[in-house]
């Protein structure tokens, strides 16, 4: 192959059994001969197909809705829309809390109505029949004229802005100002400074101001929403759905229908990808559509319904001025960030005003943020979210001043990268973080080499940028129980949408030192599984690692226990190997597991079932940074761009598992490929979306993407299990930028907006 | 519209069924036969979620009717399994860590049984223009890539 993925071979002197080696995935059997199931795969017995109406106009008032003639159409179940639902505790200034529009709809795709029918076929042809009347109003669709004062409103005015699932994704406290005073498009504000931004700025021989795009980005995970809901008649709601946040659903449906926790069974199916996207969506209107019915309703999105109204990542403007010494020193930043936001506020504002000064030691900061609604699809997260954005300014930035000033790119970086105890923009230190080792690895990568050899061939360029994440903190649990044979099985209430659960049978095989067959990991449901946060913010790992390592070493201690009772010895004198309890120096003082499991559990047993328990709570998180690198090819007359070769640098912490690790910084990095050269939703002067689909929204495919070389590096976050740091983030983040800066180093002028896409690329070379 | 009868092999077993005659291959796979393990992405033939060979070719179940399937042979991501050992492409995705949400695995695996049935022993540029109708969201293909190359005998 062109490029070699390189591991960090550890296998030879690691101290481990289990963790840090590259592991098959727990449930890789099922996926590849198609036997997991995934929520469209499972059938209930008189289950309903639900079908939704969504607004063709992007901003409107709905002046009737008219079910009769849909409710005459044979096969129809059921037609719903807001006037036949119960009075639930909405919330209109948030997306979460609305099923159906009532009285204006705010975006393109918003649900005004569904059709239930045992047959989707017919579902679908009702809804044609639904009669709808809207009167149309102005579609505000550019965020930065919906700033202006006077500009006209895209929606009432809003209040209660709930931002707990942002949460999820970065915790970190930061006071986000709710807009207050005259009727205004900008939902919240943000302001961060340090020191005196003009007084550095004169210190500097290098000022560069530019101003950045990113266009509206979709996680097009390939498995649209799904979900299934039922509703029995003791009041209790079952939901089977493909979400990243089984308790998040949980405790959402039970805030807006008014349902006990208690009563509420939220079963994670099988996730066909999330990054971010799939929290919290289509299950609060399947739920409301099952109570209605009272029989199993299945509601999938198709691929157009879930670009037009699900919840991608927002399109961002970043006006930036940076300011660089002779020397190298950044003296001096300020930044203006604006994020559409789209119809509801939710847009990750925040972790780009914290990332755009984040990276780099600056004294002398100014940053302010904005969230604008505008009348288009409401954002939501994409795998790091906010954070490619912001990189994509600042990482340009680095470049130019280092051109300017003749320095080394990677030098540069280097003598103004945040270490330990550096302040964030907010003003919170840093804890331990691996970004200088990250582009120290970076400039060993191969495809960073190629530098000098590119030199000088035209329309060949090498650039690289880095990129972080915080990531998210909540609590965790897990539970790592015997069995009567002797094999170990650990639950947790954490989607598994990385691989996770394969790092957990390591990290119980590994304390346990028994062989990974012996263990299995199993995600219960809200009802069986022990607490876990969303499974987003790269944090599962970090916290439900540690608390899966907690239980095993729980249940250890129970079997010691039991085994030192037996033995007359003390716990102390005892260990575990090979699925067996030994009293150290003594071969005959044996007990197998499986031994061990029958004398807790069989009829008349003298012991109590050995079941470990985890729980962990922490407030300090584990950043993690990657750098990247591209090499890339332009063809002057179309524009087009050739990625030549791609090289990513991560820092993991440890890595738990590297075939996963590996796999998480290629999917993320070619994601941030996709929003480098790609991917953008395009919407008309009326706010619809033109390309709803994936052809006309372009991924990367296996003909835009080489193979990706592969580089983890190693700073043991302080409190995750074995070290592990966040993973998942990260990887996404740079991309753009680094496209970006091996373009202009192609080309020699710079594309100010992501995607770069040939167009871009021939406007910029005065081509068109 | 009445149904229509059709026969046809799937996974080396004969059927004759009466399907209604809008339903597309897919459809009729996943909801009549209840084989459930060929995914619907898009639905439009975009993303090669639903891919199936039919009759030596690979195709887009979600593009191709029901009826057209009449007199087929038709292989899923269910025909594989022989004996219940995994295909050496099954094997080889799950070794080199090519499956991720394993929501597109089914017709990615498909795709590279197809390309390798064409070309034994492909080269890189082989299985980049093989794969190129099957999108994967979660690997940025540079494992999957290992996977053909593994599941051909070839070295990475
Ligand atoms: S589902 Fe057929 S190509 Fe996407
Ligand atoms: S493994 Fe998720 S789309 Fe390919």
């Amino acid at each position: 192959m062109a490029q070699e993925t390189k591991t960090r071979d550890k296998a030879g002197d690691s101290e481990y059994t289990a963790v840090g080696k590259p592991t098959i995935r727990i449930e890789g059997v099922g996926k590849v001969t198609g036997q997991t199931k995934f929520a469209d795969d499972l059938t209930f017995p008189h289950m309903l197909h639900a079908k939704v109406l969504g607004s063709p106009h992007a901003h409107a008032r709905v002046k009737s809705v008219d079910t009769a003639d849909a409710r005459q159409h044979p096969g129809v179940e059921a037609v719903i829309a807001a006037a036949d639902l119960p009075a639930y505790k909405m919330n209109p200034s948030n997306r979460r809390g609305v099923i159906f529009a009532v009285d204006e709809v705010l975006f393109q795709g918003q649900p005004i109505a569904a059709v239930l029918a045992s047959d989707p076929h017919v579902a679908e042809e009702a809804l044609a029949l639904i009669k709808v009347e809207y009167e149309p109003l102005t579609a505000v669709t550019d965020p930065i004229s919906a700033m202006e004062d006077g500009s006209p409103l895209v929606r009432s005015a809003i209040s209660d802005v709930d931002r707990s699932e942002e949460k999820g994704h970065v915790t970190i406290d930061v006071e986000q100002e709710e807009a207050e005073g005259a009727p205004s498009n900008i939902a919240s504000k943000i302001n961060f400074s340090r020191g005196d931004v003009e007084a550095g700025f004169a210190e500097a021989d290098c000022v560069v101001e530019q101003t950045w795009r990113s266009a509206m980005v979709h996680q097009s995970y390939i498995e649209p929403h799904a979900t299934i809901a039922d509703f029995d008649n003791s009041g209790e709601l079952s939901v089977w759905t493909s979400t990243q946040a089984p308790f998040y659903v949980r405790d959402e449906l039970c805030q807006t229908l008014g349902i006990h926790e208690s009563k509420i069974r939220v079963t994670a199916t099988e996730v066909g990808g999330g990054f971010g996207g799939k929290i919290f969506l289509t299950e609060l209107i399947t739920a409301a559509l099952a109570i209605v019915v009272k029989r199993p309703v299945k509601y999938i999105m198709s691929r157009k319904e879930d670009m037009l109204a699900a919840t991608p990542a927002p399109f961002a403007q970043v006006e930036l001025k940076t300011g660089m010494k002779a020397d190298g020193t950044l003296v001096a930043l300020k930044a203006r960030l604006i994020y559409d936001s789209g119809a509801f506020p939710g847009a990750p504002v925040m972790p780009g005003c914290l990332f755009v000064g984040g990276y780099y030691k600056c004294p002398n900061l100014h940053i302010e943020g904005f969230e604008v609604l505008t009348n288009k699809v409401s954002v939501g997260a994409l795998r790091a979210p906010g954070a490619h954005n912001a990189t994509h300014a600042i990482e340009s930035h680095m470049d130019i001043m280092a051109r300017e000033l003749g320095l080394d790119p990677l030098e540069a970086r280097m003598k103004n990268a945040v270490e330990e105890g550096d302040p964030l923009p907010s003003g919170q230190p840093y804890p331990r973080i691996g970004l200088k080792d990250c582009l120290r690895a970076i400039s060993e990568s191969d495809v960073w080499k190629r530098r000098r050899e590119v030199e000088g061939q035209a329309n060949r360029g090498v650039g690289v940028a880095i990129g972080g994440w915080i990531g998210g903190l909540q609590p965790a649990s897990a539970i790592v129980g015997l069995n009567g044979d002797g094999t170990i099985d650990v639950t947790v209430g954490s989607a598994d949408i990385s691989g996770t659960n394969t790092s957990f049978q390591q990290i119980a095989a590994e304390v346990l030192n028994v062989p990974l067959s012996s263990v299995n990991v199993t995600t219960g449901d809200t009802k069986t599984a022990p607490y876990a946060g969303m499974s987003a913010g790269s944090k599962t790992t970090y916290t439900v690692g540690k608390a899966v390592k907690l239980a095993a070493e729980d249940a250890k201690r129970q079997m010691l226990d039991i085994a030192a009772q037996r033995f007359e010895a003390s716990p102390d004198e005892l260990s575990v190997a090979d699925g067996k309890v030994h009293l150290d120096g003594d071969d005959d003082k044996v007990l197998t597991f499986a031994r061990l499991g029958k004398m807790t559990t069989n009829f008349g047993a003298r012991f109590a079932p050995v079941v470990g328990r985890g729980t962990m709570s922490t407030r300090k998180s584990a950043p993690g940074f990657s750098a990247q690198a591209a090499e890339v090819e332009i063809d002057p007359d179309t524009g087009a761009i050739t990625v030549l070769g791609y090289a990513i640098v991560q820092d993991a912490g440890f890595a738990i598992n590297p075939l996963s690790v590996e796999g998480q910084m290629q999917g993320g990095a070619s994601q941030g490929l996709g929003i480098a050269l790609s991917e953008e939703m395009k919407f008309d002067e009326e706010g619809r979306l033109l390309n709803a689909n994936l052809l006309d929204y372009r991924l990367p495919t296996t003909r835009d993407l080489p193979p990706i070389e592969t580089i983890i590096v190693e700073v043991p976050s302080e409190e995750g299990p074995y070290g592990a740091r966040i993973i998942g983030e990260p990887s996404i983040v740079p991309g753009g930028a680094t496209i970006a800066n091996a373009v202009a180093d192609a080309i020699g002028v710079r594309v100010t907006d992501i995607p770069i896409t040939p167009e871009r690329v021939l406007r910029a070379l005065g081509k068109l | 519209m009445g149904k229509v009868n059709i026969s046809f092999t799937i996974n080396g077993s004969s059927h004759q069924i009466d399907v209604e005659p809008q339903w597309t291959l897919l459809e009729m796979v996943r909801e009549q036969l209840h084989l459930t393990g060929t995914k619907e992405g898009c639905g439009t033939g975009d993303c090669g979620a639903c891919s199936m060979i039919v009759d030596g070719r690979l195709i887009t179940s979600c593009c191709m009717l029901a009826p057209q399937a009449d007199g087929s042979d038709v292989t899923t991501v269910e025909g594989l399994l022989a004996n219940g050992d995994l295909h050496p492409v099954q094997q080889a995705f799950i070794e080199t860590g090519g499956v991720q949400c394993g929501f597109c695995t089914p017709g990615m695996i498909m795709a590279t049984k197809a390309l390798l049935d064409r070309t034994p022993k492909p080269t890189l540029d082989d299985i980049r223009e093989g794969l190129a109708g099957n999108l994967c969201r979660c690997t940025g293909y540079t494992k999957i890539y290992e996977a053909v190359m593994t599941a051909s005998g070839q070295e990475i």
